[in-house]
């Protein structure tokens, strides 16, 4: 058993995943029968496994979920992938595979580029860590399912503004329900995100306190980026509640969504790419460590 | 076996006559009924729809299907019209061509509106009028339930009906249900009282719409609409407070100019707090200035908009006529390879049992010669003669097999006939 836990590699579900999204893309180029079941295969597939590698992670690694960068993002990854599959049973003419799948690729992408090298493991920062990472978690999934009924509001949009009928096989749902996710996801980001924040800066203290960590300045990257992120998406959250009852409301909430996204994926770049101390301990501060998580 | 239809379509008979040609569910069984007598042992079915009057009749061995000409007659002689007037208008088909105008019948290939799904139901009703009326029997059975199976693949197969083609459908299916997730919390304001609206209405009902109102320049009008469509009417003065309050317009009015200006829209907007509003605005020329459907939140077609996406849809439509001819074509000559080898039943069973017989005559001669076998050496003799009987038969029933699904295999038949000394 623990052979078999153990082959199972992130390119097992990435592929599941792959072929569950091609599945869904060739709903744009001709009618199967069992395409749909197909495509819940291989995402049921790509999840088992993805699930399987977790567990298997938190078990011989010891890499509980959230311990690291590399976890943070196959988890979050998990949390979308999860989503897609869900909604795509739930509403089997909606290609939500479509708009979900190709991110949470893209997750497990990142998760690729990030260290695995875990977080501090003392019981009081691994408590807050698991805090300040949740949040982290909660505003982020919640902010790529925004952008993606955001996306889905402005193609419905479209397409009701050119008075076409619907493409065969790719009905959207309602700009009605679309425009109630955009709503409410800023408000649930931004408290995420402002929780996250301040999570991080109690972890921060707390760890200093036990001369786990060097202090991390106010001027490090991630602080910096995660500070810009929270200010935007509190500013969002502020515009969205704004513009809720004016006619134009559901349009601006879904651009909105998209430089949330936007927002997201710089962030993420940014710390893929760039140094900083964020989560080191005291007696390494490397040169350019990478340092990935949100 | 034969398979004879005659019937006239909207396409060759024309509105008056097909009119008089009509047949209620209680005429249809009183016409079946007749034809019992008339034609003892024969099947028959009658379909009768507002577009269609057809009777499929079928025969096998000396009890064949009454020919066309007579079964024409026998129509014009049910619905008290002219024979004379009738025949030229009505087509008449025979065996495999039968088989194949049902199932596309079925499917809805043959209809005004292409791939239009009701027609399945008129189809079962005729054969359970049929069976009622004792006039069904195995033939037309096999028939009418080949038929159903090749309406089930046409619609699942192909999207032949799939894409709504009526403009109310479009209207609601395609349009307003991609602006609203549900109907029943939503205000539908009616404005006028044309004939579109109320068949709009019923699409909305079926989406779920409970909160109906209807405006007219006509109180007593709206009133008399409102009762009839389960709905309440408005003054025509409340039309702005009335466009506040909706989420939903259905606009149909006679009015020659337009009923909603821009500005008395841009009245109503400012207190609708950002609420989406969706407009259908069936009337010729249109009550609702176009400008209006640049207003933000404001889902505005005309006519011509949901014509165009319904003739869209239409064209999605022929597009895959050809695979759903491809399936009852596929149908149609599985049906006739099984019915043909139906035919061929009574000279199978004669051949087996001749065959039967001669070895069991054969083996009791064996056994009386032998006495002193043991039951399981008899058994294994026994079963040595099944099997060679088997192996033999076996070439023969399958060229009959294979002869049958390209049409009738009479030649064979014969010729086994012959052969093997059997009876006609």
């Amino acid at each position: 058993m623990a052979a078999f836990l153990s082959g199972i590699s992130v390119v097992c579900f990435a592929a599941s995943y792959a072929v569950a999204l091609a599945c869904e893309a060739s709903r744009l180029v001709f009618r199967s029968g069992v395409r749909g079941a197909a495509m819940v295969f291989f995402a049921a597939a790509g999840l088992f496994a993805h699930t399987l590698f977790l567990t298997w992670r938190a078990v011989d690694a010891g890499a509980a979920p959230l311990s690291s960068p590399f976890d943070w993002y196959l988890l979050a990854a998990w949390l979308l992938a999860a989503g897609s599959l869900w909604l795509t049973v739930a509403n089997p003419k909606t290609p939500i595979g479509l708009f979900l799948l190709p991110i949470v690729l893209a997750l497990i992408g990142a998760a690729t580029l990030a260290s695995r090298e875990p977080f501090l493991h003392d019981a009081a920062s691994r408590f807050w860590g698991r805090i300040h990472g949740g949040f982290h978690l909660v505003w982020s999934v919640s902010v790529v399912l925004g952008a993606i009924a955001g996306l889905m509001w402005l193609i419905q949009a479209g397409r009701l503004a050119r008075k076409q009928a619907p493409l065969r096989g790719f009905r959207m749902p309602s700009l009605e329900r679309l425009a109630n996710v955009t709503a409410r996801i800023p408000a649930i980001a931004a408290w995420a995100a402002a929780a996250g924040f301040v999570s991080g800066i109690v972890l921060n203290a707390v760890n200093h306190r036990r001369g786990l960590i060097e202090i991390v300045p106010w001027t490090d990257p991630v602080v910096l980026r995660i500070a810009a992120v929270v200010a935007w998406l509190v500013a969002a959250a502020w515009i969205a509640s704004t513009v809720r009852r004016r006619p134009e409301g559901a349009r601006t909430n879904a651009w909105l969504a998209l430089v949330s996204l936007a927002v997201l994926a710089g962030s993420i770049a940014w710390g893929l790419l760039g140094s900083t101390r964020h989560g080191k301990p005291a007696a390494a501060v490397p040169a350019a460590a990478s340092e990935a998580a949100p | 076996m034969t398979l004879a239809l005659v019937g006239g379509t909207h396409r060759t008979v024309p509105l008056a006559l097909r009119e008089r040609l009509a047949f209620s569910a209680e005429q249809a069984s009183e016409a079946l009924a007749r034809f019992r007598d008339r034609f003892p042992g024969r099947e028959g079915v009658l379909l009768s729809t507002c577009n269609r009057v057809e009777f499929y009749a079928a025969g096998e061995n000396d009890l064949a299907a009454p020919p066309p000409e007579q079964l024409v007659s026998f129509l014009a002689e049910c619905r008290g019209i002219d024979a004379a007037t009738l025949a030229p208008l009505l087509a008449r088909e025979h065996d495999e061509a039968v088989v194949r105008h049902l199932f596309g019948v079925a499917a809805g290939l043959d209809s005004m509106v292409l791939g239009e799904p009701q027609i399945l139901a008129q189809v079962k009703q005729a054969w359970a009028i049929a069976q009622d009326s004792q006039t069904s029997g195995p033939l037309t059975a096999g028939m009418f339930q080949a038929a159903l199976r090749t309406a089930k693949r046409v619609a699942t197969e192909t999207a032949l009906g799939r894409e709504r083609v009526s403009i109310p459908s479009v209207a609601v299916a395609d349009f307003a249900s991609g602006v609203f997730e549900r109907f029943d919390d939503k205000r539908v304001l009616l404005v006028g009282a044309g004939k579109m609206a109320a068949e709009t209405l019923r699409y909305l009902r079926a989406a779920g719409a409970r909160d109906v109102v209807i405006v007219n320049r006509t109180a007593s009008r709206a009133s008399d609409l409102a009762a009839r469509l389960d709905a309440r009417p408005a003054a025509f003065d409340n039309l702005v407070r009335e466009l506040v309050a909706a989420d939903l317009v259905v606009s149909t009015t006679g009015a020659s100019d337009h009923v909603v200006p821009l500005d008395l829209f841009m009245r109503a907007e400012g207190r609708r707090e950002g609420r989406p509003l969706v407009v259908l605005d069936l009337a010729v020329p249109r009550d609702f200035d176009p400008r209006i459907g640049e207003r933000p939140g404001v889902w505005l077609y005309c006519i011509d908009d949901l014509a165009a996406a319904c003739e869209t849809n239409r064209h999605s439509r022929q597009r895959q006529l050809p695979q759903a001819l491809a399936i009852v074509d596929e149908e149609t000559r599985r049906l006739m390879g099984d019915m043909h080898h139906r035919t061929t039943a009574p000279v199978i069973e004669q051949l087996r049992a001749g065959w039967t017989e001669t070895g069991v005559a054969e083996l009791d001669r064996l056994f009386r010669r032998l006495p002193d076998l043991r039951e399981s050496d008899r058994a294994e003799i026994r079963q040595a003669f099944d099997r060679y009987a088997a192996k033999m038969l076996h070439p023969p029933l399958t060229s009959l097999r294979n002869e049958s699904h390209s049409g009738s295999p009479h030649g064979l038949l014969e010729a086994l006939r012959r052969l093997f000394n059997l009876k006609e």
